[in-house]
């Protein structure tokens, strides 16, 4: 199997994945951001809140750094700038969920 | 090594339809989604400071500027997912006639915005 037919099965499974996240985002969201800080720790604080958000960070990271590298590839020519490109957003596709997990924990 | 593969032609070479506004916004609103959960993360990052410190977040989503940022967030997460749905049914081979997939490009502009007045107006009732 070739490497862009393993990034699209990647593509696809992760958004199938990432797709029933975002809609339970979205509606806690929508009730939640502009509560006081007891009623945000008590979110993320709370199961299964953390682990339904720690997956919904992780596939759409995932799923975003994929689709954000083909935009790479279809505009920018010089390779050493799209590997430079690619790196930093894969790199901060396992820092950012990776930190925000560590600190979910933590609450 | 150097890549031979040709680049995509820049997008204002196009005439604007249906589908390529959505293609397009398609790649748009998942740049702009992709930094908002990043900003949604800092955000949480930002608890470990405390109650104190949390003022300046909720004087933020309690300011037009912050409703603003929610409103625009929505959208952007409703019209991603649409057209994720969109692109399911490409993949499963149907959706590609021309009258079909102007259509459907239709539905996910105003069905992203329909579901954004929906979703926001039901706010403090989905808890």
């Amino acid at each position: 199997m070739i490497s862009a037919t393993k990034k699209w099965i990647f593509l696809k499974v992760s958004s199938l994945l990432m797709v029933p996240f975002m809609i339970w985002f979205l509606l806690k969201f929508v009730s939640i951001h502009d509560g006081n800080y007891q009623n945000i720790i008590d979110f993320f604080s709370t199961q299964p809140s953390t682990i339904i958000f720690s997956i919904f960070i992780i596939t759409t990271f995932f799923h975003s750094a994929l689709s954000i590298s083909e935009i790479f590839e279809d505009y920018i020519d010089n390779d050493k700038t799209r590997k430079f490109a690619n790196m930093m957003v894969y790199l901060s596709s396992f820092i950012i969920p990776g930190i925000t997990i560590i600190i979910l924990i933590k609450l | 090594m150097n890549n031979d593969n040709p680049l995509s032609p820049h997008i204002q070479i196009y005439k604007w339809h249906v589908s390529s506004l959505v293609s397009i916004s398609h790649r748009i609103t998942g740049v702009i989604n992709i930094l908002t959960l990043s900003l949604i993360c800092f955000w949480i990052w930002t608890l470990i400071l405390g109650n104190e410190n949390y003022q300046i977040i909720y004087n933020f989503f309690n300011s037009f500027l912050g409703k603003f940022f929610v409103i625009g967030f929505i959208w952007s997460y409703l019209f991603q997912i649409l057209s994720e749905v969109r692109h399911w049914f490409w993949d499963l081979g149907y959706g590609f006639e021309l009258k079909t997939s102007k259509i459907t490009g239709v539905l996910v502009i105003f069905g992203s915005i329909l579901f954004t007045i929906i979703l926001y107006s039901l706010r403090g009732i989905l808890v």
